[in-house]
């Protein structure tokens, strides 16, 4: 597609580009490794991490698990040279395991804009469905920042929509489960039912930190310690809250899972 | 002169009291009276409440048997008409009952039933004693907010019925709601009980988003626990943080730097600017009117782009620290913030008014979700919901706190006008809309006054490695909701004790209950927008 998406922002008719919708330079997002040895400061790291995303793998080597951190740059700070935190988002996967890195320097594939992932999408909505694809949001005990830019997603800035991708207002009208939430006990029995009232087949994906992992509430008594502790997860999307550039990304994941699934 | 009104209140209390009353202790702000008996509670409180012109803040109960205190209950009472918080404090000597306030401060009544989930005390005299913040799953035995309670216990599920109230009569129907919705919100359960359209009564059952922050917060250290701060209501970040830090920096008796104050309210402004701009984009899509919402969204992304430019965070997360803030705002960005807030409120503007022409869009805000002022008043709300109907609180003015002192200054006239102004409020839909308007550009103002003044004094003060075992403080601040209150009761080792909670939302649940009350039910959905009401604030 050649065309370029502009849109008409404010108050005057005025249109900018939106390929060229950027994260600022200070966003928090993705921790990454140095070329450092962390070696002799592991335990010290592992102390610092607040939600234990950081842990000690082998005597030179520590594992990051995207899933659990909440970004909040604790340990870049208290370790400048070792690791810092990128204007970037960590990528969403397909399992749970994926979500952990390893303090090795690692390749990472060039990153699409929203506008070009939302292309992506809209054609394979189209050819797998020929119809749009019908999202339902379940908050499991989320403190509301996830909800905050699943929101920002149906804004005209972002507008999902456009791609062929709405919210619906039953999980009987639903081909994807958007979860967010440690998965409060309180919400456990819910959720198992919104997850069976869903017709198959449906993905389910985890959103943010708390939904993979727990987050920075964990596993208490008042929590499940992540979604898959009570539905089957098929995508994993990390970060605190992740912004909608990775929740597209999320959702592109689900629909080339459903193609590989085979519907 | 506060120095002056505290000590005419603890004379006042001792004079009507004195044999009840074991000892009386202030510090800051807070007055401490401690009671020889916990069955002088009613009448002490009453008293507190009728004569000394106060509401009641919080319920604060702590398991202090290690320290062989037993239990311990503090009311918080706080001044309406000066900054003082009065603090009545009994403990429990063995018994597991304590005396039920609720027959003269209804909005006690919460915060009892919280106390019996989490500590398993009865209220005695509350006539409404069922679970409230632990749902049907769990047994009646096990009380998490207890010392001997581990955080990681997985306790096993059980299955229970929870007894709404029933509605019965000729052509009543119920319809329950949630707790998973329609719309992209967070969980609670409605039980409308109709007849034909109109709604005869509401019950709300909420407490699904519980994460057990309050005992989480005991196992973190004091910085952990300020990230947790900033989650216990993701759009709230600033606020509820900012309440921490300060209940920290009192307790350990440390002054921030001006300059940090002044950051603190210019992000908690900017923090209310794009809530307040993102509720009445709400309001404008409950109302049916769709072209109004999505322009009033697309000012909420740009103030949400500007919030990333600043702090590195579309939702303010980690501007606080506790002693002061993280983020310097530099000559660059004070540019970034005129321009933007310069462009967003006129275009804010021009839709208000554009809005307010729609007659359809008025007529559907008019009389809609009424708050019925004297019930406010009993239920001591705060906030945008007590403001529409008049009532005048606001912590920035009632206990001014990081630059508000500054901001706090009215001429005679002025207070003058503004009362007449309250007066004029009929806590309706609208009511709470207009608020909102209003505030949204009072936020500009206080922004753009924080950013003319130049200090060089750091961004934060150290705080002591080691602060006193056992002291306490409370720590407030005024979200876009209204007033959030943290107690912390700091333990040995710089831990924390006792973490009490009660935000906004806390309060402010239990009104919609009588506000939709005759409304039809396709109301419901504008009355709670127009409320912003927290679920996750309220959970905990
Ligand atoms: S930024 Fe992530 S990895 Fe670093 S301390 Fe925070 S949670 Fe841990
Ligand atoms: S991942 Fe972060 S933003 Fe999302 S619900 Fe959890 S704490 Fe809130």
């Amino acid at each position: 597609m050649t065309e370029k998406s502009r849109k008409i922002l404010g108050n005057h008719v005025e249109t900018r580009n939106l390929d060229d919708l950027i994260i600022a330079d200070n966003y928090r997002g993705k921790i990454t490794f140095t070329s450092e040895t962390v070696h002799g400061q592991q335990d010290l790291l592992e102390s610092i991490c607040p939600t234990k995303a950081l842990s000690k793998k082998d005597s030179d080597t520590m594992t990051l698990d995207n899933g659990k951190c909440i970004m909040c740059g604790y340990c870049t700070e208290s370790f400048p040279k070792l690791m810092k935190i990128e204007n970037k988002c960590p990528s969403p996967t397909k399992t749970k395991n994926k979500l952990v890195e390893y303090s090795a320097p690692q390749e990472h594939l060039p990153e699409k804009s929203y506008e070009q992932i939302g292309r992506e999408l809209k054609e394979k909505i189209k050819k797998l469905f020929g119809r749009s694809l019908a999202i339902r949001e379940i908050d499991a005990g989320s403190c509301n920042g996830c909800e905050i830019e699943i929101t920002a997603l149906n804004n005209p800035i972002y507008d999902i929509e456009r791609f062929g991708i709405c919210f619906v207002s039953s999980p009987r009208h639903a081909d994807v489960l958007l979860v967010t939430g440690p998965a409060s006990r309180n919400m456990q029995t819910a959720l198992l039912r919104t997850y069976e009232a869903t017709p198959s087949p449906k993905i389910v994906i985890a959103v943010g930190a708390c939904a993979c992992s727990g987050g920075i509430f964990g596993d208490s008594y008042a929590t499940t310690g992540g979604i898959d502790n009570v539905i089957p997860v098929d995508v994993y999307i990390p970060g605190c809250p992740p912004r909608p550039e990775i929740l597209i990304q999320g959702l592109l994941l689900a629909v080339n899972r459903m193609i590989t699934n085979g519907i | 002169m506060n120095q002056v009104n505290i000590q005419i209140c603890i004379k006042e209390i001792i004079s009507s009291f004195l044999n009840k009353i074991k000892k009386v202790d202030h510090k800051n702000n807070e007055i401490y009276i401690h009671l020889r008996d916990i069955d002088d509670m009613p009448v002490i409180c009453n008293h507190v409440y009728t004569s000394l012109n106060t509401k009641l803040a919080t319920i604060i109960c702590t398991d202090e048997q290690k320290n062989d205190n037993d239990f311990v209950i503090r009311y918080v009472f706080e001044k309406l008409n000066a900054d003082i918080f009065i603090f009545i404090i009994a403990s429990l000597k063995k018994s597991k009952y304590f005396p039920s306030i609720v027959s003269q401060i209804p909005a006690a009544a919460s915060y009892e039933r919280e106390i019996k989930d989490m500590f398993g005390l009865v209220p005695v005299g509350n006539p409404d004693l069922r679970p409230l913040v632990l749902h049907e799953h769990w047994p009646n035995d096990i009380f998490p907010l207890r010392k001997e309670f581990d955080l990681k216990t997985k306790v096993a599920r059980q299955e229970q019925e929870y007894p709404f109230l029933r509605v019965d009569g000729d052509g009543i129907c119920e319809i329950s709601v949630g707790p998973v919705h329609a719309g992209i919100i967070e969980p609670g359960h409605f039980r409308f009980s109709v007849l034909g359209e109109n709604i005869i009564n509401l019950e709300t059952r909420l407490f699904y988003a519980h994460k057990g922050i309050e005992k989480l917060a005991e196992s973190m250290k004091l910085d952990e626990v300020l990230l947790l701060s900033e989650r216990i209501s993701g759009d709230e970040s600033v606020a509820n943080s900012t309440a921490y830090c300060q209940a920290i920096e009192k307790i350990s008796q440390v002054y921030i730097p001006n300059k940090a104050k002044k950051t603190r309210t210019i992000f908690g402004e900017l923090e209310r600017v794009y809530n307040h701009i993102g509720t009445l984009g709400g309001i404008s899509t409950d109302a049916g009117f769709a072209f109004g919402a999505a322009r009033l969204n697309i000012l909420k992304e740009r103030m949400m782009q500007l919030n990333e430019s600043l702090s590195g965070s579309r939702i303010l997360f980690g501007v606080n620290r506790i002693g002061g803030v993280k983020y310097d705002i530099s000559d660059k960005n004070k540019k970034l913030i005129l321009e933007q807030i310069e462009e967003v409120s006129s275009d804010f503007e021009k839709i208000i008014v554009f809005l307010r022409s729609k007659s359809s869009f008025m007529d559907r805000l008019k009389g809609t979700g009424i708050i019925p002022k004297k019930i406010a008043h009993d239920l001591g709300i705060v906030g945008v919901a007590a403001r529409c109907v008049g009532i005048d609180v606001d912590t920035r003015h009632d206990h001014p706190y990081a630059n508000y002192t500054v901001h706090n200054s009215r001429t005679p006239q002025q207070i003058m006008q503004d009362q007449i102004e309250m007066e004029k409020r009929s806590g309706d839909a609208l009511a709470r809309f207009e608020v909102r308007v209003k505030e949204v550009h009072d936020s500009f103002k206080i922004v753009r006054e924080s950013l003319d003044l130049d200090d060089d004094d750091g961004l934060f003060t150290e705080v002591p490695k080691e602060i006193t075992p056992y002291s306490y403080a409370l720590g407030y601040a005024e979200s876009h909701r209204g007033q959030t209150l943290h107690w912390i009761m700091m333990g040995e080792k710089n831990s924390i004790f006792r973490y009490k909670i009660r935000t906004a939302s806390f309060c402010n649940w239990k009104i919609i209950e009588h506000a939709v009350l005759n409304d039809i039910v396709p109301d419901f959905p504008l009355v709670n927008k127009s409320l912003d009401l927290s679920y996750s604030g309220n959970d905990l």
